[in-house]
């Protein structure tokens, strides 16, 4: 699965010329500019020593043949092994180099990335899949990072490429020619072994995928399987699975190991070529021994810089396809933006929405490329499901709240209630009116600082891995071990502080996985109440609580909505009762207004809403009982013949 | 393996006593492939270095002039070198991988069988991300042992040893500088894996530092800007990035000054050196010091991957060793296929239960105990209802009554027969669980319904589940209707139909005791009248464990039982609780007022 995922197209990607990648590649490197001129540099001298060697020896060879000058000999021998250490530090300074050099631009492009990602405001992130994001931010840096080394790699190869073929045609024309002659067969040959690689890859990733889905169904499922004894058929399916995914793995892995042998095979007929045009040409005396020795030498050397040229040309190409990515993440345009530096002081918490306009994204600004990857994407359409007329979530949209009072918010799924509170929270731009905090445009405020007097409880709960202590720290960190201590004991007793497995100093594991949903729920309220809020906003959970944490929670709110402008997207019976004003909501529209009583008593769209929604939260929930005898009938029914 | 749930016949043994003889006795499973790898790898490096000796003796044809037919004979078996080294390659590299791949699909299927053999207590305890990277990844990457692994290991080997032999045939003390070659070789080797291994561990680390803190601050983007924290996040990212990019440049320290290129570039000089003496002393001929060099030249291949293979190495066999820790973990419950197998009645009789993860002699006071001196009683037929916050230990304890663990102290009776005295199968058959989280098969709803029947459920008797438990009607609104693929690769069902699916599984399981963990909650009434019809006919008649955090329904318990942090603090019916314990009454007094406004208004029933 993984292998295939963050390979599709998304709607802020877009299309870079090859120059322009570059070009903005390069702006990377200009703080390295000396490093990669020394790197440059330092390739080329050792491509030249590379083709010395077998030059040398060549030379040394010939003076065998003819005379044997003793000094001379012995002094091409210390040449070459002064080349041989010469080569090693030379390289020295090139993988150094370079490593600090590749490891900067990554870095610097993995801030930028990741300042981009900070910037954007939710929409990016409801349309684009986490684990996407993610991967543009570490992996395609690194893929990139990999291309700036094979780039170094390949600049080198070039060289001694250049050099050998050089000094091949300044020795001796004919046989440099067909020595040359290999340099596009080897191309041709790589080429169509990519495409077949390609084929055998995709194939592999497919099976992979399967495989590893059915393993994960085993064992998140394996409860199940065993409770009711169905191990067998369950594998059965996998060692179907599993054969399937052995067949087509080798047949991936036996593709990708043929490229070597087919290349030594045609290496092979070119030197046997080499020594027989060699050889008749030195028998003729047109060729000495030693050039005869250096031809055959060189297509060693030079076969393994044309295929390394072929090999590489597919990873620079996805080494671009990754920058280009990147580059399309820092490029992509936050729609949330601030319009002036308007300085907020202290909030005191009156909001008014006038005839305020507000849909999620246009589908037309979204660009598809069409790709093979991009099948519709599913996360994104699915991200925004609010009943829309026309598109428009909010429409004309007005609401005064002023400062101090309760506010519930009621109404059915995609009625605008989540909408209201993000845009509240500065979370998504809207598109026409006005929000006024305190009689200032929303869009004027500095955001930060706004921001940071809301108080934002999610329907489910986000902790950051780290202890209960972190995280309610997280919006002050300055906050003393005493009064997050003393906040958190502040909600309902305090006893489920206790109930935690180390008390505030618990770990709460990954996003918060060892804390049960409630104990989540409490940690999100306390984070919020330590910074002490003008506006509180509350998107009650629709999951169950357990009864003793639920009526601590409810305790606890009681306490903290007295007296502070709050929103809560009610969910719960409590809530709403205890609520100094209701408003309900259909289709972004505020049909109903009023309290509990008075609403319950009009019988209108809230009196629907309570049969829906709340009426099995009361005491005096028994359903069952009123189905008695449906019950019977139904059983009556069942034993009667079957009439379908 | 001593206890397991589920075995096949024909299993193929294994050696589970080290890492290595786990991947030796998988090799040994298909014992001519490892002799046809050997014997190619070795007819490889005769090749390549009879290639080198075939181009000395072609220089050798010129030199004394033997003519045009002579050289293109040489050059003819040169051809034929190659081709016959590239021909045992092919072949070479079919063999290793498919060994490789062979030894994959075995062990995945090992270790897959091993995971259907383990107890609920193992499964319990695992976290599904760690079981699925050892299945997965772990397996594939043990297959890396064979290929790449083992096999660059014996090309290189005999690649660095083959020419040796070569060289021995034209004049012996060449040999010196290779020899010495290959011993500072070695050294050298030995030297940068040692520094390398701790630089490459810390850069993997710290790649994944970095990955984990990002991911979390794009999963919650919604706390980091409500907090307006951008900043702050921003800074931590740099700091992980420049740590990674700090291991980054170490590393490339570390293979830049990795010392085999050099020793191999003095070598080259030596032997050159050392071959114009010989020739000069008349001892070898023009050809024979091309041949030398030659030979030497294919030094260069098998010593770059011997700098890698190593560490390929390594890793293979930390991940065949926890590949393996996993097989071989035990469970701690056995069959006891010899004890008491009868219907049951359905009392549960819990005496002074103490229960954890600890030791066995820990005293029942012991803070770390999950459960402390639990004792209650169940009548056939009744519902109890256990109260509890999260990490109380409620679901521990309904898990002692189906053996998934055992008690530490005291005992947990089913109609007066302590559990550890039941044959597992008749216990567990006679008992059924409703999970919390309600998992779903990649099939059919019906074959997923059918999952509760013991042996083969008839249609009918799977529909008429469906019904009981209120499902027949949503199932048959699909166009598929029982057919309907329902889990990840088909439709996605809510949790309101999922739960009423769990319940028809139940039904079919018929089942004398039931364990509900009903935990999750429905967002509307209507789903929730279903549901609860549904539960209510399947708790009639059962003696029946319920965990819910529906207060109605906890109301009409027969029991109910208050944990507060592995203790039973309080256990009664409910007008006994809301008399005696505060902390049961603190669950029903901010809902008070909703009961006296409902009841204030009249006519809310549904139809």
């Amino acid at each position: 699965m993984h292998l295939t995922a963050g390979l599709g197209a998304e709607a802020y990607d877009r299309v870079y010329s090859d120059s322009q990648l570059i070009r903005r590649s390069a702006i990377y490197f200009r703080p390295h500019m000396r490093t990669v001129l020394i790197v440059t540099f330092v390739v080329v001298l050792i491509s030249l020593a590379a083709t010395a060697t077998p030059l040398l020896i060549a030379r040394g060879i010939d003076t065998l043949n003819g005379n044997r000058g003793l000094q001379l000999l012995l002094g091409l021998a210390a040449l070459v092994t002064i080349l041989g250490a010469m080569n090693w530090a030379l390289n020295l300074v090139r993988v150094q180099l370079s490593a600090q050099a590749v490891g900067d631009v990554v870095l610097a492009l993995r801030e930028d990335a990741f300042r981009a990602l900070m910037n954007h405001d939710l929409s990016f992130y409801d349309k684009y899949a986490a684990g996407r994001i993610v991967s543009r931010v570490t992996s395609d840096t690194q893929d990139f990072a990999t291309v700036i080394t094979l780039t170094v790699d390949l600049l080198s190869q070039i060289v001694l490429l250049l050099v050998i073929t050089v000094a091949m045609l300044v020795i001796n024309l004919q046989l440099a020619l067909i020595t040359l002659t290999v340099g596009p067969i080897v191309i041709l040959v790589s080429i169509g072994f990519r495409r077949v690689a390609r084929r055998a890859m995709q194939q592999s990733q497919r099976a992979q995928a399967s495989l590893n889905a059915t393993i994960h169904e085993t064992v998140s499922g394996i409860a199940v399987a065993k409770n009711f004894r169905q191990e067998a058929a369950l594998y059965s399916d996998f060692r179907e699975i599993n054969s399937l995914a052995y067949r087509v793995l080798l047949t991936r892995l036996v593709v990708f190991g043929s490229i070597h042998p087919i290349m030594h095979a045609i290496s092979g007929l070119a030197i046997a070529v080499v020594i027989f045009a060699g050889g008749s040409l030195a028998l003729n005396g047109t060729v000495s021994v030693g050039d005869w020795y250096l031809f055959v030498q060189s297509l060693s050397l030079f076969m393994m810089p044309v295929v390394t040229v072929a090999a590489f040309w597919g990873q620079f190409q996805q080494g671009l396809a990754a920058s280009e990515r990147v580059f399309a993440l820092i490029d992509a345009t936050p729609n949330v933006l601030q319009t002036a530096q308007q300085s907020v002081g202290t909030l005191r918490g009156q909001i008014t929405f006038e005839q305020v306009m507000f849909r999620y994204t246009q589908p037309e600004e979204r660009l598809i490329i069409p790709t093979a990857e991009s099948v519709p994407q599913v996360e994104a359409v699915q991200a925004n499901s609010a009943a829309t007329t026309n598109g428009w979530v909010l429409s004309n949209f007005s609401l005064a709240i002023p400062a101090g009072q309760t506010l519930a918010i009621v109404g059915h799924t995609g009625a605008g209630k989540s909408s209201l509170i993000k845009l509240i929270m500065r979370f998504y731009e809207f598109q026409g009116g006005c929000i006024q905090i305190d009689g200032h445009d929303i869009r004027q405020l500095d955001l930060a600082e706004y921001r940071r007097q809301l108080g934002l409880v999610p329907q489910s709960p986000f902790l950051f891995s780290g202890s209960v202590f972190d995280n309610i720290r997280y919006g002050r960190p300055d906050a003393s071990d005493a009064e997050v201590e003393i906040a958190a004991r502040q909600l309902g007793d305090g006893s489920w502080v206790d109930s935690l497995p180390n008390g505030l100093q618990s770990d709460v594991g990954e996003r918060g996985a060892r804390l049960s949903f409630g104990q989540r729920q409490l940690v999100a309220l306390v984070r919020v109440l330590i910074q002490n809020p003008a506006i509180l906003l509350l998107d009650e959970a629709t999951a169950s609580i357990d009864p003793l944490t639920e009526a601590q929670i409810q305790a606890g709110l009681t306490a903290v909505l007295r007296g502070r402008t709050s929103i809560v997207i009610a969910h719960r019976l409590s809530t709403v009762r205890s609520a100094d004003r209701i408003i309900v909501l259909r289709q972004g529209q505020i049909i109903e207004e009023g309290n509990h009583e008075s609403l319950l008593a009009r019988n209108g769209h809230y009196a629907e809403l309570y049969t829906t929604y709340f009426r099995h939260q009361a005491l005096n929930y028994r359903p069952w009982e009123e189905t008695e005898d449906e019950k019977t009938e139904e059983v009556e029914a069942e034993m009667l013949p079957s009439e379908v | 393996m001593s206890a397991r749930e589920f075995t096949v016949a024909d299993e193929y043994h294994y050696d589970y006593r080290s890492p290595w003889r786990w991947v030796a006795s998988h090799i040994r499973r298909y014992p001519l492939l490892p002799i046809f790898f050997l014997i190619t790898t070795m007819a490889m490096a005769g090749a390549q270095s009879l290639s080198a000796v075939l181009v000395g003796r072609a220089f050798d044809t010129v030199i004394a002039n033997l003519g045009g037919v002579a050289i293109a004979s040489a050059a003819g078996l040169v051809a034929a070198s190659y081709l016959a080294y590239a021909g045992f390659d092919i072949i070479n590299t079919i063999i290793v991988r498919i060994l490789s791949q062979r030894v994959e699909r075995d062990a995945r299927d090992e270790v897959y069988l091993s995971l259907l053999g383990k107890s609920q207590t193992f499964h319990g305890r695992q976290r599904t991300g760690d079981l699925m990277a050892r299945v997965t990844n772990d397996v594939q990457q043990t297959s890396q042992l064979i290929s790449p692994g083992f096999n660059f290991v014996f090309e290189s080997v005999l690649s660095l040893l083959v020419p040796l032999i070569a060289i021995t045939t034209f004049d012996r003390e060449l040999l010196l500088v290779p020899v010495l070659f290959l011993a500072a070789l070695a050294a050298a080797l030995w030297r940068y894996n040692r520094q390398l291994r701790p630089v490459a561990g810390a850069l993997r680390e710290r790649f994944g530092v970095m990955n984990a803190g990002l991911t979390e601050a794009v999963a919650g983007i919604e706390v980091v800007k409500g907090f307006a924290q951008e900043p702050e996040e921003a800074r931590r990212f740099s700091q992980h990035a420049r740590a990674y990019r700090d291991s980054f440049v170490r590393q490339g320290r570390i293979e830049a000054r990795s010392l085999p290129l050099l020793i191999y570039g003095i070598a080259i000089g030596l032997a050159f050196t050392h071959a114009l003496i010989l020739f000069l002393g008349g001892r070898v001929t023009v050809g024979q010091v091309i041949t030398y060099m030659a030979l030497l030249n294919n030094l260069r291949m098998p010593m770059r991957f011997l700098l890698n293979v190593f560490t390929i190495i390594q890793q293979s066999i930390a991940s065949a060793r926890r590949v393996l820790g996993l097989i071989t973990t035990e469970t701690d419950l056995d069959e006891n296929a010899s004890g008491v197998a009868k219907p049951i009645v359905g009392e549960i009789n819990f005496s002074n239960v103490s229960f954890g993860y600890v030791a066995e002699d820990a005293a029942p006071a012991d803070p770390s105990l999950v459960l402390r001196d639990i004792s209650f009683c169940a009548r056939p037929g009744q519902t109890i209802a256990i109260v509890g916050q999260t990490g109380a230990g409620k679901t521990s304890l309904t898990q002692l009554v189906t053996r998934t663990f055992d008690t530490l102290a005291g005992e947990v009776c089913i109609d007066g027969i302590n559990v550890r005295d039941w044959s597992l199968d008749s216990l567990r058959s006679q008992i059924a669980t409703i999970e919390q989280d309600i998992v779903l098969f990649s099939r059919s709803i019906a074959e997923n319904i059918a999952f509760g029947a013991r042996g083969t459920a008839t249609r009918d008797q799977i529909e008429a589940a469906a019904k009981q438990a209120q499902a027949h009607d949503f199932i048959m609104s699909f166009a598929d209707g029982y057919e309907t693929i329902v889990g990840e690769r088909g439709v996605t069902l809510s949790g309101g139909q999922r739960q009423r699916i769990a319940i028809a599984r139940a039904f079919l399981a018929d089942p004398r005791i039931l364990i509900v963990d009903d935990s999750t909650s429905a967002i509307d009434s209507n789903t929730e009248d279903q549901i609860q019809r549904a539960m209510r006919r399947i708790l009639t008649g059962r003696t029946t464990l319920l965990i819910t955090h529906r207060l109605a329904q906890i109301m009409r318990a027969d029991q109910i039982l208050v944990l507060k942090q592995g203790m039973l603090v309080a256990q009664g019916s409910h007008d006994e609780l809301m008399a005696t314990s505060s902390l049961y009454r603190q669950i029903f007094v901010p809902d008070e007022r909703a009961q006296v406004t409902l009841s204030m208004v009249p006519s809310f029933g549904n139809d």
